[in-house]
Order: structure tokens, then C-alpha cells, then sequence
């Protein structure tokens, strides 16, 4: 396998020397994110984001097993990030590189250890039957920013995924498929995001969002990961540079501001896909799901 | 049904990159080459070539590796290897949508989804300008069990619309996979089920007709195959659209 171009030294300095001088080579302010698309598939579960020229695709996928039995009351759910040639050729199969292991453990404290997803709502019968989530994170275009493009796909498809309805009769579980009942959506309890900042020139320069260029040249990497509430999930610094605790406190905020920003896309997203699948405005009436608030008894 | 869709280099990275639906599948394909190649895959005349196939879900498994070998196979007598010594043509084919039918179809069962691949597989070598002894075109024939006795033989079967007809076939039929390069000879015959060498005969012609046949050119035939379209005459306007796209800078017409 090729390893990854190193950037020249020339095309370094370049790069370094236009930051000392407030410029990024794609034209973008220092805090500035690269233009976001984000796309619903056909059925439920899937988005394609594009953060710039990176392109994530996740899947979700689901099915029934039995729970681990030291956790009977809870559901299965795994990420699954394995990178293939496609996004760049020094990528081996079956041979993980440190990239995607890193963002493997990153997508793990950010939504897994965070518990974004309530796994207990994917127990059908304590100790016997569960669902089993399962997302794909398929890296089909690299240009850096794989951490914050992977989890804005992976929560925006865990928000558009639709579970099929359970009903259950004693021990017998009946499982209903898309065509007899209404999907019902996961519970999420927040919807934490990732914002990544790298750092240049002995941390003077900070900038959120580096291309891969940018990335090859950086000297640190900070990864805050927090929900629109302001609420920080997990913070995560990675090279050699050491990194003042006001300066993280600074990537706290703009951090919020960012996720903010995000978190409003993508709810106008889903909201535009709800409103292209509500065909007739039936939806209200097919929906299996429980009212949250106790509706008024009669009589 | 819907026809075959094409779009040439989505991708940016990759050397050459391409989206195909068929039969309800949706295949994204990239290939890099020709690069380095490790030491112990090297082939000292020729290219060494390496097809990965990953599915929308999951990891791979035993099916993707064959489906991965009987790709390599094909592609090795398709790519002018000889142009490429000591060097490594890496295909990536990854399964983005599969149609809903999909899971009720046996699971052994990877014919479905191969002419999907094998064509999004030529559109991408196109994309990433490697070099090609001929044209290639696949089909899917799904030949029912009573064929012959008021049954005929189906073409590209829709596995949305006819999904329980495809199961059906799938479970009790026959179902082939055809490809043919530009002169309209076989390179490639997967057939797995029960059947009997007429059936097979059969179905060979009946996807020659869709992969190579050029005469629904002529509007009479046109009328009766309304619904039947030629895969070379696709491949031609692709090709046609890429050369012409390519070729702009000449400033000519």
C-alpha cells in the first residue's frame, strides 16, 4: 500500500506562513466550518454528509437478538468505522490505520459513553430479546474533518432511523414490519456534536475545522464534543503541544456557537424529509408512537 | 422498471470514481491506479489488480470475498494489464442502497446484486481513464421453474416491483448472470438454482439481447422491446458524454 503524500516542505511553509498572515488557503476565517450538505437515503437511517469535499455516508441497521447478560435491560449498540481504499489508497482493509482508530474511540465517548442513545428503550424482554443497532460509518471522499463529518451523519441518522414496532403478549414478541405499522424513532436523550480545533505555530493559531492539508501540518488537535445545550461530552487533545486551560475554555464557546449552528441544520433537514415522506399528511394517524404527555381519560 | 443510472466521478480523491443503480441496488465504485504495489503482489509483465467489495452493512464476508474473485478474474481479461507492469489497479466497490426485498432473498445468494457491480465496476476503470481491451455490459435472467410452459424467461427483474416473483424464482428457478464485451461474446456466465441447458441456452440469448443488441435502433422494434433497452446503447452516450466533456477544451462545435 502507497502511504498517505506527505504535504512538500514548501507546500508546509506555504501553508504556515499564510496563517501567520491570517489567511487560510481556502478562503475561510479562522472559526469558520467548510460548507455543510446533508442528505436523507430513501429508507430510514441513512444520511450523506458533506463537509466540504469529505464525504461520510452512515447506515443504520437493526436487528433482533438476545441482550449480553450482565446488561439484561439494555440494547446493543455498536459503531462500526472501518475505512476502505476508496477514501484514500493508504487505507489497507482489515488493516486499521491510527486515523480510524482514533476516530473509532472518538464516536464511542462521543455518543456511546454519553449515552446519546437510551439503549434501554431497545430492550424488548429483559435477558431474552433486544434490538441490536448497528451504524456503518462508510468514509467515502477524505479531506480531513473526519471526526466532526462522521458524527454530524451519525446523530442525523440516528434521528431520521425508525425502528420497527414490537408488540408483546407474554413471552411471545411479534415484531411488525414497515408495511403493518408505523416505524417508531429511537430515543435519543441529547444530540451531542463534535467540533475539532488544530493548533499551529506553537499554539498560536487555532483553527476549527482543517482541511487535510491543514490537518498534515497542525500540531495539536483539541475535539470537544457537546450538545446544543452547552453541555461538554467529552474533550479530547491529541499531538505534543500543550494547550492553555483558557484556550480550552475559548473552544468551549465557540464550540456551542458551532453546534448551535449544526444541530439547526440538521433539525431543518429531518424536518424537510418529514415533510417530503408525509405524502397526504397521513403520518399523524399512522404513528405508533406513545403520546408523552397523559392524554385526558373520558368520562 | 427503472433504467440503469450512471454518474461518472462523484468522488474527488480517487483516480476515478462512479454511482450505478440496477435492479435496486445503488454501487458506488472508486479505483486508484495504477500505484505502488507491495512487494509480495507484484507480478513482474503485468498489473496486479485487487477489487474490494463492501457491503451496505456489516462487515465483509465469504460471499463478498468470491463475489471480490470472480470480479478479479474478469477485470484481469478486461484491463490491458500489460500496459501497467509492476503496478496495482485497486477497485473499491461499495454497496450503498440495496432494494427492501433484498433480506428475503436466500442469503447465500449473490447473483442478484452482480450486474451491478460488474457494470459499476467498468464505469469506474472509464472514470479513472485505465486502459480497456473492450466494452463490458452484465444482466441479471431469472429463469422460472414451469419456463417453457406458459413462462417466460425475465430480464432484469425489478426486485421492487417483482420481488416475490424474483424470491420465487430465486427459491424454486434458475436465475444467471450474463456479461458480454463489445463484440457480443460471453465473458462471464454465474448461474446458480435448477435448471436445464435449454433454460440456459435460453437465457444466454435473451441477455445478449439486452447487453449488446443494437437493433431496437429501428423504430418497429422499438414498439414491441418498448420496455427492453440496450446496455451497449447506455454505455455509448456515457462514453459520448465523458469524451465530450473531456474534449472541451478544444473548443470544437
Amino acid at each position: 500500500m502507497p502511504r498517505e503524500a506527505e504535504l512538500s516542505l514548501n507546500a508546509r511553509e506555504f501553508i504556515l506562513q499564510a496563517l501567520r498572515e491570517n489567511v487560510r488557503l481556502d478562503g475561510r476565517a479562522f472559526d469558520d466550518l467548510r460548507e455543510l450538505q446533508l442528505s436523507f437515503g430513501d429508507e430510514y437511517g441513512v444520511a450523506d454528509v458533506r463537509l466540504g469535499k469529505t464525504r461520510v455516508l452512515v447506515r443504520i441497521s437493526v436487528e433482533v437478538t438476545t441482550p449480553f447478560p450482565d446488561r439484561k435491560f439494555d440494547g446493543i449498540f455498536t459503531i462500526s468505522t472501518e475505512f476502505s481504499p476508496m477514501a484514500s489508497p493508504a487505507f489497507e482493509v482489515g488493516r486499521p490505520t491510527e486515523a480510524e482508530t482514533l476516530l473509532s474511540r472518538l464516536l464511542e465517548k462521543a455518543i456511546r459513553r454519553s449515552s446519546a442513545l437510551d439503549t434501554e428503550g431497545l430492550c424488548i424482554i429483559a435477558g431474552l430479546k433486544c434490538f441490536a443497532l448497528r451504524a456503518d460509518v462508510h468514509v467515502l471522499d477524505h479531506d480531513g474533518g473526519l471526526v466532526d463529518a462522521a458524527c454530524i451523519a451519525l446523530v442525523a441518522a440516528l434521528r431520521h432511523f425508525r425502528r420497527p414496532d414490537v408488540s408483546v403478549e407474554g413471552e411471545k414478541v411479534t415484531v411488525y414490519s414497515i408495511r403493518e405499522r408505523e416505524p417508531v424513532p429511537l430515543s435519543l436523550l441529547h444530540h451531542p456534536l463534535c467540533v475539532t480545533f488544530s493548533y499551529f505555530n506553537g499554539g498560536e493559531i487555532a483553527l476549527v475545522d482543517a482541511n487535510l492539508a491543514e490537518e498534515q501540518v497542525s500540531e495539536a488537535e483539541v475535539v470537544v464534543t457537546m450538545n446544543r445545550h452547552g453541555e461538554v461530552c467529552q474533550v479530547a487533545k491529541y499531538g505534543g503541544l500543550p494547550i492553555d486551560a483558557l484556550a480550552l475554555l475559548n473552544c468551549t464557546n465557540v464550540a456551542l456557537a458551532k453546534v448551535q449552528m449544526l444541530d439547526k441544520v440538521i433539525q431543518q433537514r429531518l424536518e424537510e424529509d418529514a415533510k417530503r415522506r408525509d405524502k397526504g399528511g397521513l403520518m399523524a394517524e399512522l404513528s405508533a408512537e406513545n403520546a408523552r404527555a397523559n392524554a385526558a381519560i373520558p368520562g | 422498471m427503472p433504467a440503469p443510472k450512471t454518474t461518472l466521478n462523484p468522488l474527488r480523491r480517487p483516480d476515478g470514481s462512479a454511482t450505478h443503480s440496477q435492479n435496486g441496488y445503488t454501487i458506488i465504485g472508486a479505483v486508484n491506479g495504477p500505484i505502488e504495489v507491495q512487494r509480495r503482489d507484484e507480478i513482474p509483465d503485468e498489473a496486479a489488480i485487487e477489487v474490494n467489495v463492501r457491503p451496505a452493512t456489516g462487515v465483509g464476508s465469504p460471499k463478498e470475498r468470491r463475489i471480490e474473485q470472480v470480479l478479479t478474474t474478469l477485470l484481469r481479461n478486461i484491463i490491458l494489464t500489460h500496459d501497467y507492469p509492476r503496478t496495482l489497479i485497486q477497485l473499491t466497490l461499495q454497496i450503498l442502497s440495496t432494494p427492501s426485498t433484498h433480506s428475503t432473498l436466500p442469503s447465500a445468494s449473490s447473483l442478484p446484486v452482480l450486474p451491478a457491480l460488474i457494470n459499476t465496476a467498468y464505469a469506474t476503470l472509464l472514470a479513472g481513464s485505465i486502459r480497456l481491451s473492450t466494452t463490458l455490459a452484465a444482466v441479471l435472467v431469472a429463469v422460472p421453474k414451469r419456463f417453457g410452459k406458459g413462462e417466460a424467461v425475465i430480464v432484469d427483474p425489478d426486485p421492487e416491483e417483482g420481488g416475490s416473483e424474483l424470491e420465487a424464482v430465486a427459491r424454486k428457478g434458475g436465475l444467471h448472470v450474463f456479461a458480454f464485451d463489445g463484440r457480443g461474446e460471453a465473458v462471464l456466465a454465474e448461474s446458480e438454482g435448477d435448471f436445464g441447458i435449454e433454460d440456459w441456452e435460453e437465457a444466454c440469448e435473451a441477455a445478449r439481447g439486452v447487453c449488446c443488441g443494437l437493433q431496437d435502433e429501428s423504430p418497429d422494434v422499438m414498439e414491441v422491446e418498448g420496455a427492453k433497452r440496450s446496455m451497449v446503447r447506455g454505455l455509448r452516450e456515457l462514453v459520448k458524454g465523458e469524451v465530450e466533456k473531456e474534449g472541451r477544451w478544444r473548443g470544437e462545435g
